[in-house]
């Protein structure tokens, strides 16, 4: 076993160095990692002399200390020519000039006239300002301000190597220029509105393009605000200009777009749930900071997230701060514990921000927990640093990784490593160059290295992932192999023992495979493939069914002439995703793996057939491709074949003319009768239930798609909707139910029932924007990655499930360019309630399914249909719901 | 005695690698240009190369064809003196600072100003493009540095930072730093993007700065001083490399050029109507050019050929290519 153990470290560091492109972007102290690659035996440079424990530090985007060399140079002739090469940057420049270009292309949407000509270069001069009162003017010349320093950054970056990054942080100046002016009249809304629509009018179409990349960095901090200041506009457009407008506001760009979509996350191994301990009591009156929720969701792409709130009695009134968090402690205590009764076998892991963070290891001295994650660990307190000799948190055993800023105010990197050398857990640090308590890095940090904290963020994920990977799968246990490895299980059976029944743990234990497939004590009909299939993380059944529906759409087109080009991309997408698939050493899940190569193969351009027929779409297959189907290699030709083999334990959820009750009947019944041969299924149909607790709008939704089953689940835009029916209300129901659905949840005990409701919305979420994918050829379904403002953690397990519909259109040339292809069949929705959920830019087609194909450009065909493959793959971790 | 021989054994291996070092570069008077009625302030060579810009007292800028030392035309639109020119990077437009406190951007293939730049308080005194051509820098004797949006003429920004006429602007090789020399012994390094400042250079003494310049790859600035100086700057270490002096240069912004043949040489006029060239390298003088009957104001180095092109002031009023 001892070799399995070589290799999986070794496979660790091939992901990690694969996947990431980022991984280049903070190499400074990184190249270690090829040393310990050769040379096993080596010692780590930084490694402690007196805590074996610590591991050594690790530096993300610290810029090594540079030795001014005084002494030479007298030698060295001056080179007064030779232009020293700058660092290429390292994320798609092609995409990222795209992205940032966004609104410079699409400026005539703002126009409130399109027909009139654009004001002159020289508008300035013949700005009418009479009739403005002081205050108008003041404002007015204050955005201009902005405006103009803005329009100089860009004419200054030009042409620079990493432009992007530069123009992204002048947007966020201009922006917080902006916002200031506006703040300034208290965003009066007279006076801001007509500011909006005065600077539309008048404003020459570069200027424009700078207002609207302010609007739409503000959008995404103050998205009513902005609403409000547009509010106006969109009555004078109309509906259709408003709508264009408000979509390419929808969220700013990011220069790392590219890299940080196609390199996704993978799931942590042994499905863990992640447990986030809030940094203070939260209240209504003061959410928590988008910030903590973007991670939230970023941390949904390793596993299950569950933010722990704490409510405070009598609005804190009276509550002394020990008090208080004594009561944190106690909430995250108390959910530690609820977990441990109702998946005892699921690793919980503790992750927190500063004080949650402290919270956590607290938790973590008094319960079980697999891992602990400090982000911004305070550890300099009024008395001085943490550590002295009666700090409960020294009696840590759980393995802890620190991440820290290292310009943090709380911490700093020496204290640091004197504190981690009394902890007797195994415990990593992360430091993160140039960062606060909160690891954003600061504005010279960006500038002058070229990142974003998009990239930042996905570096320190990156980091998280691999400690919490390197901790899961020791504690998994391959069972004693390893001297550390026994050493852990010998921590940790005790206290197992202690809380729970060792007779039931141990024997589970012993039988138990890696793969968390074991976990689940269904998967009855005894075949191996099928059980790591049903639960394993990286294959969700509900995928699949969108999957196959979408092969079985596609095989009816020409797949053949697809097919090459498809074939093609698969392979390089799998030795990429190789790279990226949770180590797996074990059999089940290299058959995972199998599994998810069938997938990709068959993860289709989901355009529907012309001809097809929907009872065929309506069919839901449950494919569960088996062990020889998956290995058959990558160049399986038929499609069709596939689904042959698959139809054995293919369901038939419902067909074209089944109503909505109908529908759920159908699938409850599905549920029960499929349940025991597979649990794939019951997620899917667990997601129908919430119908009858769903508020109306979902019913609504639910009643409307009569087009089928299918339909329901993959939400294929293609399919036929009843044409009476306006694609876009079923959407606004559909968005409306989610976020209900998102509202609720959190009230939903998590562990109790894994809650329906939560799992519809997880598997929901997705399947729209599947479907967009199909429609929109762009580039890329997933163009951003975004903070998702719902406190719901399944919700957020979509956080690269955004389809930015609205930018693959304009890229394919145009919301106009799209409509005149396709006369009175494109609607688009654009939803007010999603404001809030990210997946609610909808692009719903009426008409005949077969029209549809026209839309669907088979010749770009090509590179949508790459993107679709590569990137509905990462994201389908994310979509296994809990383990019922 | 010992000591004695180990210093001459010394000088003379310097002085071979000296004399290996310093190829005289042997320019030879080529051509001589004339046309301008009165002092000539400025040329410029194109970055092509092929042709050179003069710009004069007479209110004209004229264009010449550089292998052939012929006139090709004249632009006028001025209406008082100019003072500095400048080519843009696709050889296409010129901007010229003038006396009248504006500034003109010529369509030299047209032969037309195609934009008045207006907004400077005083004569305007220097002026560059950036490297994208997208912005132009200028220096004026109202102490301010301005920006200008070559697409639509408009004025950018203001910086007023130097408290007396700013007498050269230049940027770095990639547009993100912005070099002010001004009469108030002031060398300013601006951020292009955020318009601040990021360093101040002065020599001992502050004397007046009468010309700056990035260096090819804008890790050095050569700055040029009314105390018979030229300094060259390491940018990052913010200290002076080199010191170039022997030429003289108390009353007047005499240019000062890089040429990048081999070895690398920094030229310059001076105000006893030679033209001097140092090795970059020794600080040491290795030519002086010699024919123009006025101060020398101003000289360029042509970027492809190895031609160095001086002007002369109001008795003289030509213009002269030396060539190797």
């Amino acid at each position: 076993m001892s070799h399995r153990g070589g290799e999986r470290d070794f496979q660790t560091s091939a992901r990690r160095m694969g996947t990431s492109l980022l991984f280049q972007l903070s190499v400074h102290e990184r190249e270690l990692d090829l040393v310990f690659l050769d040379h096993s035996y080596a010692k780590p440079w930084s490694a402690h002399p007196d805590a074996s424990s610590a591991r050594p530090t690790r530096m993300l985007f610290v810029t090594p200390r540079r030795h001014q060399d005084s002494t030479i140079e007298a030698d060295i002739p001056i080179d007064v020519e030779t232009v020293t090469s700058t660092p290429v940057p390292l994320y798609d420049n092609q995409k990222a000039r795209s992205v940032m270009n966004e609104c410079e292309r699409h400026v005539i949407f703002a126009r409130t006239d399109a027909d009139a000509p654009p004001p002159p270069e020289d508008w300035e001069e013949h700005v009418n300002r009479t009739g403005w009162t002081i205050a108008q003017n003041k404002l007015f010349n204050k955005i201009l301000k902005a405006l103009q320093s803005d329009r100089l950054a860009r004419l200054a970056n030009e042409g620079a190597c990493n432009e992007p990054v530069l123009r992204r942080i002048a947007v966020d100046k201009c922006a917080r220029r902006v916002r200031q002016a506006l703040a300034s009249v208290s965003w009066d809304i007279k006076l801001v509105q007509w500011l909006h629509t005065t600077l539309v009018e008048t404003l020459s179409l570069p200027m424009l393009a700078a207002y609207l990349d302010a609007l739409q960095t503000l959008k995404g901090k103050i998205p009513t605000l902005i609403d409000r200041m547009l509010m106006s506009s969109t009555t004078k457009t109309g509906a259709a200009g408003a709508e264009a407008l408000s979509l390419l506001l929808k969220r700013p760009w990011d220069p790392a777009v590219g890299v940080l979509s196609h390199n996704k996350p993978s799931k942590l191994p042994g499905s863990p749930l992640i447990l986030i301990a809030s940094s203070g009591p939260s209240s209504s009156m003061f959410p928590t900071s988008r910030r903590h929720r973007f991670w939230q969701s970023q941390l949904s792409c390793l596993g299950k997230v569950i933010p722990i709130a704490t409510h405070l009695l009598n609005n804190g009134s009276g509550v002394g701060v020990l008090q208080c968090l004594e009561h944190m402690i106690g909430a995250v205590r108390g959910k530690v514990l609820e977990i441990h009764n109702h998946f005892p076998h699921k690793p919980i892991i503790l992750i927190g921000w500063n004080t949650g963070a402290l919270v956590a290891c607290h938790v973590s001295v008094m319960e079980y927990v697999t891992a602990v994650v400090c982000l911004g660990f305070p550890l300099l307190t009024v008395d001085g640093p943490r550590g002295d000799v009666d700090d409960p948190l020294l009696d840590m055993k759980t393995p802890v990784l620190f991440v820290i800023g290292q310009n943090s105010l709380q911490c700093h990197t020496e204290a640091m490593e004197d504190f981690r050398e009394k902890i007797r857990a195994d415990n990593s640090m992360v430091v993160v160059g140039g960062a606060d308590d909160n690891l954003r890095i600061s504005k010279a940090k960006k500038k002058s290295e070229g990142l974003t904290q998009s990239m930042v963020d996905r570096c320190v994920q990156d980091e998280i992932a691999d400690f919490l990977t390197g901790v899961l799968t020791r504690a998994e246990g391959h069972s004693g192999s390893e001297p550390r490895d026994q050493d852990a299980e010998k921590k940790k059976k005790p206290r197992d023992s202690a809380r729970r029944d060792l007779a039931f743990e141990l024997p589970e234990r012993g039988s138990r495979p890696t793969s968390p497939a074991a976990k689940l004590p269904a998967s009855p009909s005894g075949s191996e493939d099928l059980s790591s299939v049903s639960s394993s993380p990286t294959s969700s059944p509900k995928t699949k069914m969108a999957t196959v529906t979408s092969v079985q759409k596609s095989s009816q087109i020409g797949t053949a002439q697809l097919l090459k080009r498809h074939v093609q991309r698969t392979e390089a997408v799998l030795t990429h995703k190789q790279a990226q698939v949770p180590i797996s050493s074990d059999q089940t899940e290299e058959a995972d793996k199998e599994d998810l190569r069938g997938q990709l193969k068959r993860q289709h351009p989901p355009s529907p057939p012309p001809g097809s027929k929907s009872s065929k779409r309506a069919k839901i297959k449950v494919t569960i491709v088996s062990h020889g189907d998956g290995a058959s290699g990558p160049s399986l030709p038929s499609q069709g074949g596939t689904t042959e083999g698959g139809k054995p334990i293919t369901v038939t959820r419902g067909q074209a003319a089944v109503g909505a009750k109908e529908l759920t009947g159908l699938l409850t019944t599905a549920k029960s009768s499929v349940a025991s041969e597979t649990v794939s299924v019951s997620p899917a149909s667990s997601s129908i239930i919430p119908n009858s607790t769903a508020p109306s709008a979902f019913h609504t939704l639910q009643s409307r798609l009569v087009a089928s089953g299918g339909h329901c689940v993959a939400a294929s835009p293609g399919s036929t909707l009843p044409g009476s029916t306006s694609a876009s209300s079923l959407l606004q129901g559909l968005s409306f139910s989610l976020q209900d659905i998102s509202s609720k949840t959190p009230t939903l005990p998590a562990s109790a029932s894994p809650g329906p409701a939560t799992q519809a919305s997880s598997v929901k979420l997705p399947t729209p924007m599947q479907g967009l994918g199909a429609i929109t050829t762009g580039t890329g379904t997933i163009v951003r990655t975004i903070p998702v403002a719902t406190t719901l953690s399944s919700l957020g397990a979509t956080p690269g499930g955004k389809p930015t519909a609205i930018h693959q259109l304009l890229t394919n040339g145009g919301l106009a360019k799209l409509a005149s292809s396709l006369p009175g069949l494109a609607q688009i929705s654009n939803q007010a309630a999603g404001l809030k959920a990210p997946t609610t830019i909808t692009v719903t087609l009426r008409g005949q399914p077969s029209r549809v194909t026209t839309l669907s450009p088979m010749g770009t065909g090509a590179a949508s249909l790459e993107e679709s493959t590569s990137q509905a793959l990462p994201s389908t971790p994310q979509r296994l719901p809990p383990a019922p | 005695m010992a000591t004695q021989y180990f210093k001459t054994v010394e000088h003379t291996s310097t002085n071979e690698k000296k004399s290996f070092k310093l190829k005289k570069p042997n320019y030879q008077l080529k051509f001589t240009l004339d046309g301008h009625t009165r002092a000539i302030s400025a040329v410029k060579f194109n970055p092509k190369g092929n042709w050179l810009a003069s710009s004069s007292d007479d209110k004209e800028i004229k264009i010449w064809e550089v292998y052939s030392g012929t006139y090709m035309k004249t632009l006028t639109d001025h209406n008082l003196g100019i003072s500095d020119i400048a080519w843009s990077s696709d050889s296409e437009l010129l901007v010229s600072a003038s006396d009248d406190k504006t500034l003109k951007i010529w369509n030299v293939g047209a032969g037309k100003c195609t934009t008045t730049l207006t907004g400077h308080t005083d004569f305007v005194f220097c002026c560059n493009f950036s490297p994208q051509s997208d912005i132009i820098y200028s220096g004026s004797f109202d102490e301010n540095v301005r920006i200008w949006n070559v697409k639509t003429g408009g004025c950018l920004r203001c910086l007023s930072t130097h408290s007396a006429p700013v007498t050269a602007v230049h940027t770095n090789q990639n547009g993100s730093l912005l070099v002010s020399g001004s009469y108030d012994g002031l060398c300013r390094i601006w951020d292009t993007v955020s318009c601040q400042y990021i360093k101040t250079f002065m020599s001992d003494n502050c004397p007046p700065v009468s010309f700056v310049k990035f260096s090819p790859n804008g890790e050095n600035i050569l700055t040029a001083t009314m105390d018979n100086t030229l300094n060259l700057w390491d940018l990052k270490k913010e200290k002076c490399l080199k010191k170039y002096i022997g030429h003289k240069n108390e009353k007047y912004c005499i240019f000062a050029d890089f040429s990048d043949t081999d070895p690398k040489l920094i030229v310059s006029g001076s105000e006893d109507n030679l033209v001097y060239v140092w090795n970059l390298e020794t600080e040491e003088i290795v030519q002086k050019l010699q024919g123009h009957t006025d101060i020398a104001i101003s000289t360029a180095c042509n970027p492809k050929l190895k031609i160095i092109a001086s002007a002369a002031l109001e008795k003289d009023k030509t213009i002269k290519l030396w060539e190797k």
